[in-house]
């Protein structure tokens, strides 16, 4: 195989030129989203070329508590995320979305890592570290559409949750449709994208790994894999995620409390 | 059959109940009435288990309105709401999804048994086979009301059962109703027909 290609410095900037289409298409329309997109993408930039100098030291260093610690706050940060994004209450939701996130990806890092490349140790900082920040970086999205569905259809049909709990259901039963609809609009998307894996997208590992110089039939391999630990991964963090913060966004009555909502200006 | 003794309920600033009373035994039919903004659906809330900041004692079939209860109250009582734009795809899921429920199971009805209601209810007879989005709100009106009742559930409460419908259904829905005497029914009504056939009016 041949070495990887570098991209200079000068290059990659220069290269970024391209950002200059979106931001006209965006502009032109009048869309209101230039000032976000520019701050979006220097945000990435800078994040993306830290972590690439933090990686490098970590790599080095390789010590279990900082991997460890590391990965921490990657799901602090996630949790804060998707509390954000779904304009939900931090301090009743924060801690409930931080536990499942790490319930869940401590279960599919070890089945990955231990089980399937059965790896010696499996907080080996080269691939505990990339491959759980993939999975977590993957199952966000899928959580916030997720929380935001089911809290916002829960707030905006809480006629349709009460008709069900005052003729009978229990807590559980009146919950479901909008579980069931939580689901479905979170995994659709991901379903339909994993459908066209190979046909119509190539998966960022997979090329990323044969640009690295791995042989593609291996590329493939950790890609399959990777895309049922991601799928795994997310399903238990949505599904967790909304049966932990059931417990703290209900009253004793089981109605839904109106301070979980940040912008809270309902009353019962 | 429900007790309601020295209730007070306060929304923010506003003083909905204070020191109300009121003892319904059971099979009595019920007509709560007064002006918009007085406490009507507030009080059918209340013994839904909707309103969780309340004083005073409130006992529904012997049981105290309270967290650890509430389950075994809303096992007791059939609600229909004010609002019956209530988003399910289509009109059979609507309808239906009460008696799936565990603790409804028994109550599911028979094609006769429904079809029956339908037409009393003078609903068409292949309403279960269109999307929700298809009937109007009256014909929803009517739909639920007829879940609530084949539900035979000994409360019932009903939060302008009537508000939907033109005046011909509304005295038949009415008579109809009103003629369940195994039921306590409680309804919040501007409708003067219903207040007129009902045992007694609650005025806020």
């Amino acid at each position: 195989m041949n070495a990887v290609l570098d991209i200079q410095y000068f290059r990659l900037f220069a290269g970024m030129a391209l950002m200059l289409i979106p931001l006209f298409i965006l502009w032109y329309y009048k869309t209101g989203l230039v000032k976000a997109t520019i701050i979006a993408v220097l945000r990435m930039v800078a994040q993306l070329l830290l972590v690439g100098l933090y990686l490098e030291y970590i790599f080095k260093l390789n010590s279990l508590w900082i991997n460890i610690g590391w990965v921490l706050a990657m799901a602090l940060i996630g949790a804060y995320t998707i509390v954000q994004r779904s304009g939900l209450n931090y301090k009743i939701l924060l801690i409930p979305v931080l536990l499942s996130g790490l319930i869940s990806i401590t279960l599919t890092d070890a089945y990955f890592l231990g089980f399937v490349i059965k790896l010696h140790n499996i907080f080996d900082a080269r691939y505990f570290i990339p491959i759980t920040g993939m999975m977590m970086g993957n199952t966000i999205k899928n959580v916030v559409i997720a929380l935001d569905a089911y809290y916002n259809r829960l707030d905006e049909e809480q006629n349709l949750y009460r008709w069900h709990l005052a003729n009978g259901a229990t807590q559980q039963e009146a919950l479901q449709p909008f579980m069931r609809d939580a689901l479905k609009r979170a995994f659709n998307p991901m379903i339909a994208n994993t459908a066209i894996m190979g046909l119509i997208s190539l998966p960022g590992v997979m090329t990323g790994q044969i640009l690295g110089g791995s042989d593609p039939n291996i590329a493939v391999k950790y890609q399959i894999m990777l895309l049922i630990t991601i799928f795994t991964s997310a399903i238990l963090n949505v599904v967790l995620t909304i049966l932990f913060t059931n417990r703290v966004a209900f009253d004793k009555y089981h109605n839904i409390k109106k301070n979980i909502f940040r912008n809270n200006t309902k009353k019962n | 059959m429900i007790h309601i003794s020295d209730l007070q309920i306060r929304f923010k600033d506003e003083t909905v109940f204070k020191n109300f009373d009121l003892q319904i035994k059971p099979g009595e039919n019920i007509a709560i009435s007064g002006e918009s903004g007085k406490g009507k659906s507030t009080l059918l809330h209340l013994l839904a288990g909707f309103i969780p900041d309340f004083s005073g004692n409130v006992m529904i079939n012997t049981l105290e309105l309270c967290p650890e209860n509430i389950q075994e109250i809303r096992r007791q009582v059939a609600w229909l709401p004010q609002e019956t734009f209530l988003k399910m795809p289509t009109v059979k899921e609507l309808f239906f999804a009460p008696f799936y429920f565990t603790h409804n199971k028994k109550q599911k009805p028979n094609s006769k048994q429904y079809k029956e209601l339908f037409n009393r209810f003078n609903l068409p007879k292949d309403i279960l086979n269109k999307k929700s989005k298809e009937i109007s709100g009256g014909q929803k009106q009517r739909l639920l009301l007829a879940a609530c009742l084949l539900l035979d559930k000994p409360i019932l409460l009903l939060d302008e059962p009537t508000s939907a419908l033109d005046q011909k259904i509304k005295q038949t829905i009415t008579d109809y109703v009103l003629e369940h005497k195994n039921m306590t029914i409680l309804s919040a009504t501007h409708d003067a027909y219903w207040i007129n056939q009902s045992d007694r009016i609650i005025h806020l």
